[in-house]
């Protein structure tokens, strides 16, 4: 599954949508950026509510793909901008991160 | 110039965490006894002990400081602190405002009672104040700041409700210091004056930790100098200072 299909096949909203649209590796559910430091793997998305620049910084030490905002969380401008210059793809979704990471997991095992 | 130590982080009967004993008077009386100079007072989300801790204070001699331990959206735990109690009444109805709306049950979570100098309860805080405010940590370091405040990042190096639990690591900002548990820190602080304190939520645990800072006088002003210039001696690195 490609990063580009969290839109094009789970509908969730690109807000940051310039990036290498590589395949996905997996999911990673967390809301503590230290937890996601410490045990996210590559190339996956990071389903979250921690909508911050540092999730950014995060996500690039780790080689996160794309992070999923969840619960409609206000994302800031200088997170967008991050992303941008960093290549992380951004989307965001009104679900919780059970149903978002529920839906994705189910893609993830089809492809 | 002299040195002046200070505990900038107790929390009062306000807190549902805190001792109910921990009246703003009964501070006070052992911030002295520890042979503290400057206190502040700063419950979770809120100032509402800081009118009668000041004239406590006032009371004992002690240089005072008041705010709030606030709680960011990304539930980082954030000192604000202001010179005087008027400040502080103000930035904690812009916090209280903005605290999630859920109310508090004081036989589960513990009593939020606000009192005067004699310790009568004056009112009940409704909602539960350990709750997270909806503002970023960006938010509510610029309504400190515009109101002349200091701004502290808590415990950045404890694994809950930190910097360093929440967000990773210490992002940039224009923090006036920020405050640390443990030396050496295991969270990079780069050039941000350091500063350890107690976090008391018992009377025994009042200067735990304390810092001393080095000024002419030990007040608002003569502190924000010492931060600015980095005249500070840390109870954790420097036990005997």
């Amino acid at each position: 599954m490609k990063i580009s299909q969290l839109e094009t096949t789970l509908g969730f909203k690109t807000v940051q949508g310039t990036y290498d649209d590589r395949e996905m590796s997996c999911g990673y559910t967390s809301d503590l950026l230290s937890d996601v430091m410490a045990n996210a793997r590559e190339d996956c998305v990071l389903i979250t509510i921690q909508a911050h620049k540092n999730a950014v910084a995060v996500a690039t030490m780790a080689g996160i793909a794309a992070i999923l905002v969840c619960n409609s969380r206000p994302i800031p401008d200088d997170m967008i901008e991050a992303a941008r210059s960093e290549g992380i793809a951004v989307f965001i979704t009104e679900k919780s991160q059970f149903i978002a990471g529920g839906e994705i997991y189910q893609a993830l095992s089809r492809t | 110039m002299a040195w002046f130590r200070a505990d900038l982080h107790l929390h009062s009967c306000l807190s549902p965490c805190g001792d109910l004993e921990c009246s703003p008077s009964a501070i006070a009386a052992t911030a002295r006894e520890r042979g503290l100079t400057m206190v502040a007072l700063t419950d979770h989300n809120s100032a509402l002990n800081c009118p009668a801790f000041s004239e406590a204070c006032a009371h004992h001699g002690l240089s005072a400081l008041f705010g709030m331990e606030a709680t960011s959206r990304e539930e980082v735990h954030l000192l604000c602190l202001f010179e005087t109690v008027e400040q502080a009444l103000e930035m904690g109805e812009r916090l209280y405002e903005k605290l999630a709306d859920v109310h508090n049950i004081p036989e589960k979570l513990g009593d939020q009672v606000y009192v005067d100098v004699e310790e009568n309860i004056l009112g009940e805080v409704e909602k539960h104040l350990i709750g997270a405010v909806d503002l970023s940590v960006d938010e509510i370091m610029a309504l400190v700041l515009d109101r002349g405040g200091l701004f502290i990042p808590a415990h950045i190096d404890r694994t809950v409700n930190s910097m360093g639990s929440q967000l990773g690591f210490l992002p940039a900002g224009a923090y006036s210091a920020v405050e640390v548990t443990r030396s050496p820190c295991p969270i990079a602080t780069y050039d941000y004056p350091r500063v350890c304190n107690s976090d008391a939520h018992f009377l025994p645990d009042i200067a735990a930790r304390w810092f001393a800072f080095e000024a002419d006088t030990p007040d608002f002003a003569g502190l924000q100098a010492a931060l600015a210039t980095g005249r500070l001696k840390l109870s954790i690195e420097q036990p005997t200072a």
